[in-house]
């Protein structure tokens, strides 16, 4: 568990976005959560995979050197600092072994080109925020997703928010891979309406190829949660030449068929898209897919898509969805 | 689909038997159409999101596509100088009457005599006296401005005028010239401008744009409703007979009464004009029906009976009420020259005749939708001449503001939808042009299936229809003084309006002051930022050591935050003091020079109290001026108090001096006020957000009740339509990061300024903000615009979370709202310039995003997806 620099628990959260439709029932708060053990080729959310506070530079909205150049004036290294001009433009910033991650130029930056990844909120300061929109999850059926990232990284924080939460009666969905200890994850459910997760690939080698992690924990998991009686949404997110096989696609069918049976709420099938870039670029990394890679156009994607939700939902009979905008059948 | 195989028959090629044939389904229900919605489509109907108009075809009438094919899909015309020779004819002829009466002679040789046109397809007749689109001129008001954009090429399509032109002939060129002399001295124009001093004149329209009051100057008398329920009950014969009837009973020793027969005589005059130009589309029906193929010369035959009883007689079915509906409106835009003569609650008034109709067989429901569908087009073919500076301030405008209002509450205090309120949307879906302007009033009890159809509608994308709030409004009528059942039976005019349809001359949106401008003045001791040579004021202000306002200090001397809030009270005061003297002026010019008694025998009361309307004649009498700039005078006060006093990270003086260099050398200022480090309005967040309803509050205090010159008080408005363009062009940088001539914050909306946008935290955090202000308190109205991507709202979950939205923005007592389902032009336009489009929400894939955070291919794949997203 994290503290902050008044000993309060704390977690670390990079975005909070209001009036989220698509990640659970109704009107939903989503909050994200840094920190993430796998590192899957397509993420699009890069600023959430490292648990630490990060610096992420976008050098279109910097000032200038010469107007401003606040971030130096704040910067503990004064001529050291890693934040470099050339010819009076923001450079991208490197990680320096030097930078005591103070982010003083972040907090002095008056244009937003120096942006704090990952801000330290305790539980109160989120059900702040969260309550703001209590009448809007009343009338949708709506409520909280903690998202990520991975959210069972900080899972003593989300448990506490989830209670929070509850006590305030209001709804609760978690997103997560599921790479997390069991035990951890016994924690959570019990405070945990809907458990939305994904299965990527059910073989494990390629699994671990394109994610970074084995996925044999990842199914137990979702096993467990289904035995607990856990509403399950499952998604894939179905990635061109990387898990669009049907019979990719069976064989996930296949195990939620006889693993995760009547606690499966819905499973979607998500089109992947080639995004997070312009983030990958604030952080100063390269996007893992390759920066040229082109996914394919609307007009094949679309068919093989559904073609691949008609085998969930007629092979398999699953509750197959092509996408997340449908309603959700509870 | 029934609708479509019904629908291949005609009106009138359908025999009678047919006809009880056809409605008996209908007849059977016909006891419930007040609770369930048996209109042609269902209630829950998709017509798809974010299509907007772009659909080949879309009635399921071929008649209704057929003359959609014909009918153009711009807002350019012709400029017809019939009207204004007819008009000049007139007042020569009859040189030694009174005003009232002189203009009566005009409508009535105008209606008795101006070209009429019948054409194909058509189910109803009427038009302002001109072929379609062609607008007719009003010497009345002006006529210096036709003549001279005619000559200098100004009126029709150029580089200062690139929409809304106006073709002419050379012929009408001369014409117009003809009579120009004749109205020298005698036109508003004139007279308000004799009336007026410098004194009000160095802050409006002709100054420095602190307020503008030309509306009603080149415009004429308009937003508003005819008393419809009166037309359709009396007809022309019943109000003729009413009239002589208060004519005979006057005591013509009292000289009050000789005022009233000089009205009853105009009034007289005006009604025999219109019951002939009803005749004359009979007369005229039945000519080309002698030559129309057999189908064709039943139906013609069929308007012209129409005509020829409606002429006097109260109408007797759909068909015929529809028909009178349009041609009083007609007769009242030719009357009037004004914006915004609206349609009243057209649910309401003709459900009688819907009712009557299905009863008896007269009508089927598929017979009634196609006529109202082809209503709709009549009244896009209308159109208005405007200058080339006001259609700047009046964008595509066409004949501009027929509103048309369907649901809300009853008189009675019950809901009132029924029938015709869906069949109303459907027309819209049916015909998708601009025309007319509806407004879909809701309330806590609205059934949800009429929401499910709203929704539906605005998803779309095409803008229509908005969205009215009786839960706000009609305690704000209350407020004003008007009685329970009367609010409760309101109607919305033009753009934004509550009005009781027939009995309110209301001028609304007759001026409109730019609040920013105030407090830029405020905090500069009462003179202008960029003060100069470059000001054509420069030599009888400036450079005399003057200045345009009262001194109340300067932000570099305050010592308190609330030395600022008391200067920006002082100087409201003294500019609303200067436009309710101005709008006064104009009101009374109005009164001396054009008189209405055509549109004073269709409202409620004048012909009783033998007042014209322009003398206060009606029931209500208001003057409705809006305020400009709310969000920009929020974040301008919320960004003083935090920055100067609160943390005192920068002085006034170097505040003041940042904006007078219009931010030139203050870059790090400039983005830090337009940074998320500034409290901003528009982000649920109380620190703007109060302060932004002292800036609105401020406005409405100096405004609200204070008398106008027809008997009646001012109301105030907050909204700008798209004026906030026109304001800001007119004003130097200010405090809250507008650069110099950005426009200044839209309705009740938050802050865009060339930077960024100031509300970055999405659709509820806006209608939180938003629904802070006290919306009852503009009892001339308020709005905001509400821009949605295609993919939030798309498939049912969509839908109902924007239905949630609605009910919560009713809830919290927010009076209007208008939608945008952003179309692939829009997201282009993001795409290209992503700093006026920051708050644009759209689905991604697993989450929505603000759209131009995203990168450029995924922005292009948004942009290719269709309603039938499903990712």
């Amino acid at each position: 568990m994290r503290f902050n620099i008044a000993g309060q628990p704390c977690g670390i959260v990079t975005n909070i976005q209001k009036y989220t439709i698509h990640d659970g029932p109704g009107i939903r708060t989503e909050i994200f959560f840094k920190g993430c053990p796998m590192h899957c080729l397509w993420c699009s959310n890069p600023e959430c995979i490292s648990p630490a506070q990060e610096l992420g530079v976008y050098p279109k909205k910097c000032v200038g050197a010469e107007n401003c150049g606040y971030c130096l004036a704040a910067c503990p290294l004064g001529g050291d600092s890693p934040i470099k001009f050339i010819d009076g433009e923001l450079q991208p910033v490197k990680p320096d072994s030097r930078c005591q991650g103070c982010f003083r130029c972040a907090e002095a930056c008056p244009s937003g080109a120096l942006k704090l990844w990952g801000k330290e909120m305790t539980v109160p300061e989120l059900m702040k925020i969260i309550l703001e929109d209590r009448s809007f999850y009343l009338k949708t059926g709506g409520g909280v997703t903690l998202n990520g990232g991975e959210v069972m990284v900080q899972w003593e924080f989300a448990e506490q928010l989830l209670a929070a939460c509850r006590s305030a009666h209001i709804s609760t969905c978690v997103e997560s891979a599921l790479l997390c200890p069991t035990e951890h994850l016994e924690r959570i459910l019990p405070l945990t309406d809907i458990l939305i997760t994904d299965i990527k690939h059910m073989d494990s080698a390629l699994h671990r190829r394109y994610t970074g992690a084995d996925n044999t924990l990842i199914l137990q998991n979702i096993a467990r949660a289904a035995e607990l009686g856990t509403r399950l949404v499952v998604r894939t997110p179905v990635v061109p030449e990387h898990n669009d096989s049907p019979d990719c696609i069976r064989a996930i069918c296949a195990f939620l068929r006889d693993k995760v049976g009547a606690a499966l709420v819905q499973y979607q099938l998500l089109p992947y898209k080639k995004m997070g870039t312009e983030k990958y670029d604030t952080l100063g990394q390269p996007y893992p897919m390759g920066e040229d890679y082109k996914p394919p156009e609307r007009e094949q994607w679309e068919p093989a898509l559904l073609e691949l939700t008609r085998i969930a939902a007629e092979e398999f009979s699953l509750p197959a969805a092509a996408g997340s905008s449908g309603k959700l059948p509870l | 689909m029934a609708a479509a195989t019904q629908a291949v028959r005609s009106a009138a090629s359908i025999t009678s038997e047919e006809n009880l044939r056809l409605s008996r389904d209908a007849y059977e229900n016909a006891n419930r159409v007040d609770t369930h919605p048996l209109a042609v489509e269902p209630f829950d109907k998709e017509w798809g999101v974010a299509i907007s108009g772009n659909t080949p075809e879309p009635s399921p009438f071929p008649r209704i596509n057929r003359i959609l094919k014909v009918t153009k899909k711009t807002t350019n015309g012709f400029v017809s100088p019939e009207r204004a020779e007819l008009v000049t004819q007139a007042y020569i002829d009859h040189p030694q009457e009174t005003q009232e009466v002189k203009c009566a002679y005009g409508i009535k040789y105008v209606l008795e005599r101006t070209p009429l046109y019948i054409y194909d397809d058509e189910l109803i007749v009427g038009g302002l006296g001109c072929d379609k689109k062609g607008a007719p001129v009003h010497p009345e008001f002006g006529i210096n401005w036709v003549c001279d954009e005619m000559r200098d090429g100004l009126m029709d399509y150029s580089e200062q005028r690139t929409h809304d032109y106006f073709s002419y002939t050379e012929d009408t060129m001369q014409r117009m010239e003809a009579i120009r002399d004749f109205w020298q001295g005698h036109t508003i124009d004139d007279l308000a401008g004799t009336l007026i001093t410098d004194e009000e004149r160095k802050g409006s329209h002709e100054g420095k744009s602190v307020f503008f009051c030309d509306a009603y100057i080149y415009c004429g008398a308009g937003h508003l409703g005819l008393d419809y329920e009166r037309l359709l009950g009396m007809g022309f014969g019943g109000i003729r007979a009413e009239i002589e009837q208060q004519m005979a009973a006057l005591d013509l020793a009292d000289p009050e009464a000789m005022e009233k027969r000089n009205f009853y005589r105009a009034a007289l005059l005006t009604n025999e004009g219109a019951i002939n130009h009803c005749r004359r589309y009979a007369a005229l029906a039945r000519e080309k029906a002698e030559s129309a193929a057999p189908e064709r010369r039943a139906e013609l035959l069929k308007m012209a009976e129409n005509c020829d009883w409606i002429a006097e007689n109260p109408p007797r079915t759909f068909w015929e009420a529809i028909q009178l509906v349009h041609l009083a409106n007609c007769m009242i835009l030719i009357e009037c020259n004004g914006h915004s003569i609206s349609y009243g609650r057209f649910d309401q008034y003709m459900l009688p005749f819907y009712k009557h109709d299905l009863f008896t067989g007269t009508a089927t429901r598929e017979q009634m939708q196609e006529l109202i569908e082809n209503f709709y087009i009549k009244i896009w073919d209308l159109n208005k001449l405007r200058n080339h500076v006001l259609i700047k301030t009046f964008g595509n405008g066409g004949i501009g503001g027929p509103a048309l209002t369907v649901g809300g509450l009853l008189p009675n205090g019950r809901d009132g939808t029924n029938d015709l309120t869906y069949m109303v949307l459907d027309a819209h879906a049916h015909v998708r042009i601009p025309n007319p302007w509806l407004a879909v009033r809701l309330h806590a009890n609205t059934p949800w299936e009429l929401k499910v159809k709203t929704a539906n509608v605005i998803r779309m994308g095409t803008g229509e229809p908005k969205i009215f709030n009786d839960d706000v409004t009609i305690p704000s009528m209350l407020s004003s003084n008007v009685s329970l059942s009367d609010a409760r039976n309101y109607q919305v005019v033009g753009c934004v309006e509550p009005d009781v349809s027939g009995k309110t001359y209301g001028w609304h949106d007759c001026g409109h002051m730019n609040i920013a401008k105030v407090l830029e003045l405020a905090i500069n001791d009462g003179r202008c930022l960029h003060c100069g040579e470059s000001c054509p004021r420069w030599e009888q202000c400036g450079k005399q050591g003057k200045r345009l306002g009262p001194q109340t200090g300067s932000l570099a001397d305050m010592t308190s935050f609330e030395q600022v809030l008391d200067s920006y009270d002082k100087q409201m005061e003294y500019w609303c003091d200067r436009m309710v003297t101005y709008l006064n002026a104009v009101d009374m010019a109005h009164q001396a020079l054009r008189p209405l008694p055509l549109l004073s025998i269709l409202m409620d009361g004048c012909v009783e109290n033998g007042v014209d309307v322009t003398k206060g004649g009606t029931r209500y009498n208001f003057t409705g001026p809006q305020g400009i700039g709310i969000g920009t005078v929020g974040d301008g006060l919320s960004t003083i108090k935090q920055l100067v006093f609160d943390e005192k990270s920068v002085t006034g003086r170097e505040l003041l001096d940042a904006v007078e260099d219009n931010w030139v050398g203050h870059e790090p200022l400039y983005a830090l006020v337009n940074s998320e480090h500034v409290h901003h309005y528009g982000n649920d967040d109380d620190y703007a957000d109060e302060l932004t309803k002292f800036g609105m509050d401020t406005y409405c205090k100096h405004i609200e009740h204070r008398k106008n010159a027809h008997g009646g008080f001012f109301q105030p408005g907050c909204y700008s339509v798209t004026v906030n363009v026109a304001h800001g062009v007119k004003q130097w940088a200010s405090v809250e990061g507008r650069t110099a001539f950005e426009p200044v914050s839209d309705c009740m909306g938050a802050v865009h300024t060339h930077c960024c946008s100031h509300d970055v935290k999405g659709p509820i955090a806006i209608c939180k903000s938003v629904t802070k202000l006290d919306h009852a308190r503009a009892t001339n109205g308020t709005l905001l615009n509400w821009k949605f991507s295609p993919t939030t709202v798309a498939g049912e979950t969509g839908r109902d979370n924007f239905i949630a939205l609605l009910d919560e923005y009713v809830q919290r007592k927010g009076m209007h709202s208008q939608f945008s389902v952003a179309s692939q032009e829009t997201l282009i336009a993001a795409k290209n310039d992503p700093d006026s489009y920051r708050d644009l929400l759209v689905r991604v894939a697993g989450y929505s995003a603000y759209f131009v955070e995203l990168n450029e291919d995924l922005q292009n794949d948004i942009i290719g997806r269709t309603e039938l997203s499903f990712d």
